[in-house]
């Protein structure tokens, strides 16, 4: 097993410790970034090939340098911290184990396309995380890695934090900026994107726990180091979340070059050595790949492949006994209880999707159910406003398809 | 900006909308959300249209042309993502009272009972004014009504959307009633409703039965 | 006749609107969260004094508290007992717990115990999947928790 980077410091230093994170090598990329023209920073994560860890892998480079274009003031630096993918618990782990790199990051973030302020927004669920990113903000600040002046520069930035108030659409960037503002969590049509309008209307990069995680390591090993990690197509370390039937659940690390059965082997196999009836990757907005598709590749690549998004890195395995119905169930009446209610093909959609299938695992669907929920599927996809419409059908879609549906 | 809508060239000033640019072709897109005096929002999606090379629908209010786009206003795609929106909305809500949306079900071949059988929005009529009536069975949440009594037109904010997903709904504070909130029934959010969810009282008590110069009299003097 | 409210309990939610006026609407969740632990729900008291410390219309104010699962535009007991019912926690017997919880305070998920002591809520996905099936307890973290030992869970009252 390859030595961890974004693990390298979990459960070894003390979250609350601005010297154990020192001494593990912290802080020490900011000092080198402020070093470097900001330029030059934007330059080595677009080099570096990272995407955005939390779902959606655009670019992290390509959205920096869209920002740092942007001639106007303020701008702003967004940690979205708000976790909430059904079967995603890597970030948690972060800001619980390794809070100090987060605040590092979002410094040499701010550095790089010009921000003065940043803001964790962390999932109201997560009391530990907050705490923990909360207190590394203020040692951060006494230390004088944020505020004004930073280590001596002429660059000033500082970071609030913000808790959610439980509303999975508030992951979603624009229905976060709008929480940020005192609003209800509703996404906001695209374009304009972040980068140009994004919180109070102003140029903003708004980046997953686990992307920023990245930067340091970047900025201080290159971004060469950085492709030497994992197949061509998708450098770097990456975060996996194994849960559901198997006999360790928990973050893991490896490079995008694992291939499902040794990321649920390393997760200890699954549990009571049953079969594996089918494995949920990617969340509720991701999709079921069946037991035939174990050898995937876990990369972009590779699971396009099996038709299912890699997105937040989940990996749910479902076991023989479990109902697969209950299961698909849940994912449906997810969906229809987070739905903000904006835009009509997700308000109404979710909960028609739920209703259908409650009535076909009853036994008492309709000629046509399958029709509706085809045309719903398309429908959602192609004309909701944001990602929880467009990945609502997917799981039952592919959970239908591998029932025999 | 050149830009080709159904297969018509057209050239207009950047910055237009493709409903504009549309309608300058004489090409009218479905619309239900979006007033011309209103934020647009993009969010009833009926005025989606396919444009080529894009992932996904775009919203015709909201989205400006960029030169060489070429759109599709009428597509199979587009027309079955229409129809599907106007489906659920039948299921969900009393559109007896909004003739554009019955035209538009009509042209796209809708059945209003393909949904039938699950939750609709329901409510009591609320008739708590003088002035106007809320029958939100038949809301659509179009949000212009919220909008024009806050920073479109009057600035009075005493609407709001409350809930979320389907039990979405437009709410007072705490469901207060109208005489109870901000109101100052200036009726900008009953000449902005689409589909009579919002009705001056007058005509409420008209179509109710009750004569019209008796109706008058009620509205002025109150039932009793 | 609701309870008055105690004066130091008045005070702290004075001081909490005036450190959060300055940022006026972007101060509203902030602000609404902080008040919600002293006064367990968002009363239509409470939210005139944030509409006027903040500048938000009460309209907005409701519209933004009904939107959040974590605000609470009605009263629920001092502890709040939500039980995860994801994926992970339902193959891991979420259900069962459900059940044992249900039994032992005697209501029904959604509800709150007749002395207002205990409220239980189902979460769609509360994010702790490696310790499914998982149960906070306001801001305390179980997991994974088992049908036996839901009374530990239970605070007594």
């Amino acid at each position: 097993m390859e030595t961890p980077i974004l693990l390298h410091r979990i459960s070894r230093i003390d979250p609350t410790c601005l010297a154990d994170y020192e001494a593990e090598g912290g802080f020490k990329a900011l000092r080198r970034a402020l070093m470097l023209r900001p330029e030059r920073i934007v330059e080595m994560v677009k080099a570096s090939g990272l995407v955005g860890r939390g779902g959606a892998a655009f670019p992290t480079g390509v959205k920096w340098e869209g920002a740092a274009r942007q001639p106007v003031a303020p701008k702003y630096v967004v940690c979205n911290a708000d976790e909430s993918e059904p079967g995603t618990f890597k970030d948690r782990v972060l800001m619980e184990g390794d809070p100090f790199a987060i605040v590092e990051a979002m410094t040499i973030c701010g550095y790089a396309i010009g921000a003065e302020k940043g803001y964790i927004y962390v999932r109201g669920e997560y009391p530990l995380a907050y705490t923990r990113l909360a207190h590394a903000v203020e040692e951060a600040r006494k230390a004088g890695y944020l505020g004004a002046s930073i280590l001596g520069s002429d660059f000033s930035f500082d970071i609030e934090l913000r808790r959610g108030a439980g509303a999975y659409v508030c992951g979603e960037e624009t229905a976060l900026f709008e929480s940020i503002e005192g609003k209800r969590g509703q996404p906001r049509q695209k374009p304009p994107f972040p980068t140009e309008a994004g919180l109070f209307g102003k140029p903003t990069v708004i980046n997953n726990v686990e992307t920023f995680a990245n930067i340091p390591w970047i900025v201080r090993n290159g971004p060469e180091w950085f492709r030497s990690i994992g197949p061509a197509g998708a450098p770097g370390p990456k975060l996996f979340c194994v849960s559901g039937a198997v006999n360790r659940p928990g973050v893991y690390e490896a490079p995008m070059s694992i291939t499902l059965r040794e990321l649920i082997e390393r997760a200890g196999g699954v549990k009571d050595g049953r079969r594996i009836q089918a494995v949920l990757v990617g969340g509720a907005a991701g999709a079921f790949v069946g037991p035939d598709a174990l050898d995937v590749e876990m990369s972009f690549e590779g699971l396009r492949q099996v038709g299912a998004p890699l997105g937040s890195g989940a990996v749910m395995v479902i076991d023989d006994r479990a109902d697969m119905w209950e299961v698909l169930l849940r994912i449906a009446r997810f969906f229809a209880h987070e739905s903000c209610g904006k835009c009509y093909p997700c308000q109404l959609g979710t909960q028609r999707q739920w209703e259908i299938l409650q009535r076909m695992r009853q036994g008492q669907g309709q000629p046509g159910d399958r029709a509706r929920l085809e045309d719903l599927w398309a429908t959602m996809i192609d004309a909701s406003i944001c990602g929880l419409g467009q990945t609502a059908g997917s799981a039952i879609r592919s959970g239908l398809a591998l029932m025999g549906g | 900006m050149r830009i080709t809508i159904d297969g018509q060239t057209i050239d207009v000033a950047p910055e237009t909308t493709i409903l504009e640019a549309a309608e300058q072709l004489g090409i009218h897109i479905p619309r239900l959300c979006y007033h011309p005096h209103l934020t647009a929002n993009a969010l009833c999606r009926l005025c989606v249209v396919e444009w080529e090379g894009a992932r996904t629908l775009v919203p015709a209010c909201v989205a400006r042309v960029r030169e060489g786009a070429v759109i599709h206003t009428n597509s199979e795609r587009v027309r079955r993502a229409r129809r599907t929106i106007l489906e659920l909305l039948y299921s969900a809500v009393d559109l007896s009272e909004a003739p554009e949306l019955a035209a538009y079900a009509e042209e796209l071949g809708v059945d209003p009972e393909r949904f039938a059988g699950g939750e609709r929005r329901e409510f009591p009529v609320f008739d708590d004014n003088a002035f106007y009536v809320r029958d939100y069975n038949k809301c659509v949440l179009c949000w212009r009504c919220v909008q024009a009594c806050a920073d479109d037109l009057q600035f009075t904010y005493a609407l709001t959307l409350s809930g979320r997903g389907f039990h979405t709904r437009v709410d007072t504070f705490f469901h207060a009633p109208m005489p109870e909130t901000t109101c100052v029934f200036c009726g900008n959010c009953v000449a902005v409703c689409p589909t009579d969810a919002l009705e001056a009282k007058v005509e409420f008590l008209v179509e109710e039965g009750v004569p019209v110069r008796e109706a008058i009299w009620q509205r002025r003097h109150g039932e009793g | 006749m609701p309870e008055p409210m105690p004066l130091v309990a008045r005070d702290a939610i004075a001081d909490i609107i005036t450190r959060w006026a300055p940022h006026g609407r972007a101060g509203l969740l902030p602000c609404l969260q902080e008040v919600q632990e002293i006064t367990g729900w968002l009363n239509p008291e409470v939210c005139k004094q944030v509409s006027d410390g903040l500048r938000v219309p009460l309209a907005d104010i409701y519209g933004v508290i009904s939107f959040y699962s974590l605000l609470y535009d009605r009263p629920v007991g001092q502890v709040i007992i939500r039980v995860c019912d994801d994926v992970p926690c339902y193959l891991n017997g979420s259900q069962d717990v459900l059940a044992a919880l249900e039994a032992r305070l005697d209501i029904r998920a959604g509800e709150t115990t007749p002395d207002g002591k205990v409220t239980l809520e189902v979460h769609p996905c509360l994010g702790r999947c490696e310790r499914a099936p998982f149960v906070m307890v306001n801001e305390e973290e179980h997991g994974p928790v088992t049908p036996d030992n839901v009374s530990a869970l239970i605070p007594d009252t």
